[in-house]
């Protein structure tokens, strides 16, 4: 969910850049603005997905089964679909 | 009904640990070689053990046994119901409430022998909805009026004050009985509908071959016990194998009760080599076994196939159960000397 937010955020600005000469006057979203969108829509899924195994790891935890570490590991594994994200945020001039 | 979001992820990872940590059938096999007291000490080393210490005191060898796995049970079932929430503990409590009907059973039962109250309560799996409080109250009470009383507002409540009738013109507790079974069984499918795809579905479908096997197991039964009872009365409403009128004229056959089980879509070949060996064999446990076994696998697969649904917990619920039974079954076929083979024959492993 978070990478197909991601890619329409960045479809976003690649459709600005080729509207944006045609109309008057900048674009609705400023470059940066767009950017700071779709790593905030990114963040949501993550938070999403991480809604759900977090919970599982607190269950496992509480059975005893899994060590804390791997618990921690798999919680946050999500987060990387917001780096990726930050990706937005320094490619194009 | 409670709402609010359901916690499957949650309930599921408990679920599957405490399912990995159950006995495997090398335990089973270890088992069957050792005395009441020698299964006692086993059991003492695995999660039974706090039951057993509990217990110890007041009951050794075999009944001591039967006790702990009881308490471990229900233990485990009220588990389930305090973590889960929403749509998930609506889904749960209604399979979980057959331990309702059981009490209840037991409960009326002992008030219709005049057992003690503390006699009653050591029979009871407290696994199901009714609460603690309720369960104390409905032992402590010297008239199976009172306990219907008690029970208003439970789904229970109307099928008993039916059935109340029947019992004090009869004197016999088998309309009691009957009626908590339908209150339950007809509970079960309740505003569930009938979704065609997806985990909702697949969950109907189990409960379905449940009311499905119990209604098999029940006609095989009378078929072959030749009483002459109304199958009617045992007949539960909601399952796809058989409706009433099928089972009616099937009773009266036991080979084309068989070929009906045997020509169902749905479990035809699943429990086809079940069903040849009811043919050939007169072996009646066999089959419920295989019945048994074909629902616990099921349940496996469903769990496999739908992660985040109800299904783990179902092949938990099923899973334990068996687990107790299969234990209860060695340690009862131990105490009256059954060998090794036989009490294999007893158990339902996968």
């Amino acid at each position: 969910m978070a990478l197909a937010l991601n890619s329409f955020a960045e479809n976003a600005v690649a459709l600005q850049e080729t509207a944006a000469p045609a109309g008057n006057g900048g674009p609705m979203i400023e470059r940066g603005a767009a950017a700071a969108l779709g790593i905030g829509l990114a963040a949501i899924g993550a938070g999403y997905a991480e809604r759900a195994i977090g919970a599982s790891v607190v269950g496992a935890l509480a059975e005893d089964s899994i060590s804390p570490g791997i618990g921690i590991l798999l919680t946050v594994l999500p987060e990387t679909l917001v780096i990726f994200a930050l990706v937005a945020l320094f490619v194009g001039p | 009904m409670s709402t609010g979001a359901s916690n499957p992820e949650y309930v599921n990872a408990r679920v599957r640990s405490r399912r990995a940590a159950m006995l495997s059938d090398e335990d089973y096999r270890k088992l069957i070689r050792m005395g009441p007291s020698e299964i006692a000490r086993f059991m003492e080393e695995t999660e039974y053990e706090q039951e057993i210490n509990a217990l110890g005191t007041r009951f050794s060898g075999v009944d001591l046994i039967e006790y702990a796995l009881n308490r471990n049970l229900a233990k485990h079932f009220d588990d389930l119901l305090e973590w889960s929430e929403g749509q998930l503990y609506d889904r749960i409590v209604r399979y979980l409430r057959k331990f309702d009907v059981w009490n209840l059973k037991t409960i009326v039962r002992g008030i219709y022998t005049d057992s003690d109250p503390e006699e009653i309560s050591t029979d009871l799996i407290r696994a199901g909805e009714l609460d603690d409080g309720t369960i104390d109250r409905l032992i402590e009470v010297d008239s199976i009026e009172d306990v219907i009383e008690i029970l208003d507002g439970t789904i229970f409540a109307e099928q008993l004050e039916d059935a109340y009738e029947a019992f004090e013109e009869s004197g016999a507790l088998v309309p009691l009985e009957n009626a908590l079974d339908r209150a339950f069984y007809e509970n079960l499918l309740e505003d569930l509908g009938r979704p065609r795809e997806g985990p909702e579905a697949k969950y109907v479908e189990f409960l379905e071959a449940e009311i499905d096997f119990l209604n098999a197991r029940n006609a095989l039964r009378l078929a072959r016990s030749g009483a002459d009872l109304d199958p009617a009365a045992y007949y539960i409403d909601g399952g796809v194998l058989f409706d009433e009128s099928d089972l009616n004229r099937l009773v009266g056959d036991y080979d084309a009760l068989v070929d009906h089980i045997a020509e169902n879509k749905r479990y035809g070949d699943r429990l086809s080599e079940a069903l040849d060996r009811l043919r050939d064999a007169d072996s009646l446990i066999q089959f419920e076994h295989a019945l048994d076994a074909a629902l616990l696998e099921y349940a496996d697969t469903l769990s496999s196939v739908y992660p985040t649904s109800i299904s783990p917990v179902l092949s938990f619920v099923l899973a334990k159960e068996r687990e107790v039974e299969n234990i209860r079954a060695i340690a009862r076929g131990r105490e009256v000397g059954l060998d090794e083979n036989e009490i294999e024959e007893e158990l339902v492993i996968l």
